[in-house]
């Protein structure tokens, strides 16, 4: 394992005393010197989580697939470059750019007025001896907050206009959990990073709760036939559990898509009762003409038209506002 | 080293107290923890939680205790010296980013990097004195042997600023170059030393009026110092270079030694028998130790993530100023003999 580590850190320091380094030392950056670092690490993780994607799980849906092959697979190029723009850190790297500042406006406010972030080891000392356990109580919490955040996404018409992008792909795979608009993972990744910073998540673990998180998004969006087991679909979000999420709203089933929100674990639509388990297997998509042709489209035009969405949704709400005596 | 042996290392280290003359601590100031290594089995014996991004570590007044600044947690963990165990928390101290107390040991003082401030506490019972707000993030600290004055590196406006210790009041606020960041105060008296993260050199600075007297050209990101022990060698870690270098401060000070130490360089310790020096490597998780006579790598030892600060469990003798009390302001110790 130290091995591995050894390599792993190697590499990116190479990376980063090779590229980055000299770059923010000659431009007088060296305030931005750690987080740099960080985002080498990042970058890397995300060159392996492409490589588990294109490989491992694109292995599952080419052996086992749920939808088979049709005309619409050429939709699918597009999520794939959301998901190396997202992944490689180029989204994530804007989105930190943006959000930065104010996260950190927010956090030294707080902060100078007292709160301290708690540390589940302070009440669990017994947590703390046990790494993995630790994680995965934070990966826990940090789920729940991403559980509302994604019936916020379905609540509010405003960010379901900006969601419906992520739900327009009709050829749902493992590549199209990285479908958002920049708006939309501006806004999420705003909200987690506050929570996490609030409950006393560490930097170290929230990279790692990220790596792994989405990689079981991505695996939840896969076009598989399988099954995690009737024990396993209630432990985990697996791909049958999320696919009815994405499912195509009937007559019948007007709003099949506010059920099955959590991102990782379904105890959440367990508890609050959105959990929907059946064997049903439905097409995939927005039943609206406007959100459905977002199919076909590129990245840019993507981003564009569904910001004029996003605008549309959000005037009226400004100007009734602006009414009221 | 398997992990049986570790374990009864472990045990042996706590239960005879030989922590004290044996052991290490870092910081692994990403994941919230401290490492203690075995300083002669060049081994981590245990890792334990520790607040939120530690940084920093200081040895108190009394030679009794360690304390470490957890800085996001906004309070200071006290370890047992023999043990390297948790023994309290002292609460309300905001942002102990560096940490220092004055050679009289009346004052303990932190830069608070993030929040933008310098506090003066009374040193006994931590009692707030005086907390000076001021722009671009407050680094370093070091004190002038009177214990009047504490320096403070600013490393986003590139100035130091000195600030009187009785009265918590500005003194001065003086541009010094890109980055400033480690700072000591040189046994005369009348030099600081200060390194320059964001150029390839340290300067000297009059601590009377902040002005820059010299410079030398030192290594990529000159961040910290830490005293070889004879009151006229200081070793300088060079982050963006990966170098440690050996600067000889008699006269005009110049570099007679280096050594290349990868990933980012950062806080050093000696061992007590003054034969070697350990350097964490924030990038790599691991502490470099180099053989002080050679100047040559002869270790490493892995830890955690982002290892920053070093502390030698060690006799208080080591460290002791002329009157008798241990001056540190976190891994860059005053060095007076």
């Amino acid at each position: 394992m130290r091995d591995l580590i050894d390599l792993w850190v190697g590499v990116q320091a190479w990376l980063f005393e090779t590229l980055v380094s000299p770059v923010l030392f000659h431009f007088g950056l060296m305030a931005w010197y750690e987080p740099g670092y960080g985002a080498v690490e990042f970058v890397m993780l995300g060159v392996v989580q492409i490589a588990v994607i294109a490989i491992g799980m694109r292995y599952f849906e080419r052996r086992w697939p749920l939808e088979k092959a049709g005309p619409d697979d050429s939709l699918v190029m597009v999520d794939r470059i959301y998901t190396v723009l997202n992944k490689l850190g180029l989204i994530p790297l804007a989105v930190f750019i943006l959000t930065y500042p104010l996260v950190q406006e927010i956090e030294l406010a707080v902060r100078s007025w007292g709160y301290m972030p708690p540390r589940l080891e302070r009440l669990l000392p017994w947590i703390g001896d046990n790494a993995l356990l630790s994680f995965l109580v934070y990966f826990v919490l940090y789920d729940f907050a991403a559980y509302w955040l994604h019936r916020g996404q379905h609540a509010f018409g405003w960010w379901w206009a900006l969601h419906s992008l992520h739900h327009s792909q009709r050829r749902v795979t493992v590549w199209t959990d990285d479908r958002n608009h920049v708006i939309d993972d501006l806004l999420i990744t705003l909200a987690l990073v506050l929570f996490s910073q609030f409950v006393g998540v560490q930097p170290g673990e929230y990279v790692t709760i990220l790596m792994v998180g989405r990689l079981i998004e991505s695996w939840s969006h896969a076009n598989v036939d399988m099954s995690f087991g009737w024990l396993g679909e209630r432990l985990l979000v697996g791909p049958r559990f999320h696919r009815l999420h994405h499912a195509l709203s009937t007559p019948a089933e007007r709003h099949i898509q506010d059920h099955n929100f959590a991102p990782v674990f379904p105890i959440w639509d367990i508890l609050f009762g959105t959990a929907i388990y059946d064997e049903k297997t439905r097409p995939t998509g927005v039943d609206d003409a406007a959100v459905d042709a977002d199919n076909g489209r590129g990245w840019l035009v993507q981003q564009a038209t569904v910001f004029g969405r996003f605008l549309r949704a959000l005037l009226p709400r400004f100007r009734r506002r602006a009414s009221v005596p | 080293m398997n992990r049986l042996s570790i374990a009864a290392l472990a045990f042996s280290l706590v239960v005879s107290g030989a922590a004290r003359a044996d052991s290490v601590i870092i910081l692994n100031s990403d994941e919230a923890s401290y490492s203690i290594l075995s300083r002669s089995a060049r081994t981590e014996v245990v890792r334990l939680p520790v607040g939120r991004e530690p940084h920093h570590l200081i040895l108190s007044p009394d030679g009794k205790e360690v304390l470490i600044g957890s800085t996001a947690t906004n309070e200071l963990l006290a370890l047992d010296i023999k043990t390297g165990e948790r023994k309290r928390v002292v609460k309300d101290i905001l942002d102990p980013y560096h940490l220092g107390f004055s050679p009289d040991g009346k004052w303990f003082v932190t830069a608070a990097y993030r929040l933008d401030h310098v506090d003066i506490y009374h040193a006994d019972g931590f009692r707030l004195a005086g907390r000076i707000f001021i722009d671009g993030l407050p680094s370093h600290i070091a004190f002038d042997t009177e214990s009047k004055t504490v320096f403070v590196t600013l490393q986003q406006s590139g100035r130091v600023a000195a600030f009187d210790l009785a009265t918590q009041t500005l003194k001065w606020n003086m541009p010094v170059g890109n980055a400033p960041a480690g700072i000591v105060m040189l046994p005369d008296d009348k030099r600081l030393l200060v390194a320059l993260t964001g150029e390839d050199r340290i300067v000297t600075v009059d601590p009377r009026d902040g002005a820059v007297k010299g410079s030398l050209q030192t290594g990529k990101g000159a961040h910290n110092f830490f005293p070889k022990g004879d009151g006229r060698h200081y070793f300088l870690s060079n982050r963006v270079e990966g170098v440690v270098t050996l600067i000889d401060t008699k006269d005009e000070p110049k570099v007679v030694a280096s050594v290349r130490i990868p990933g980012g360089p950062d806080c050093m310790d000696i061992t007590p028998d003054g034969r070697e020096l350990w350097v964490t490597q924030r990038f790599l998780r691991r502490v470099a130790i180099v053989d002080m006579d050679t100047m040559k790598v002869v270790g490493s030892v892995p830890v955690g993530k982002s290892p920053h600060g070093v502390f030698m469990l060690k006799s208080t003798a080591t460290v002791t100023a002329g009157a008798g009390l241990p001056v540190r302001a976190a891994s860059t110790v005053s060095d007076r003999k």
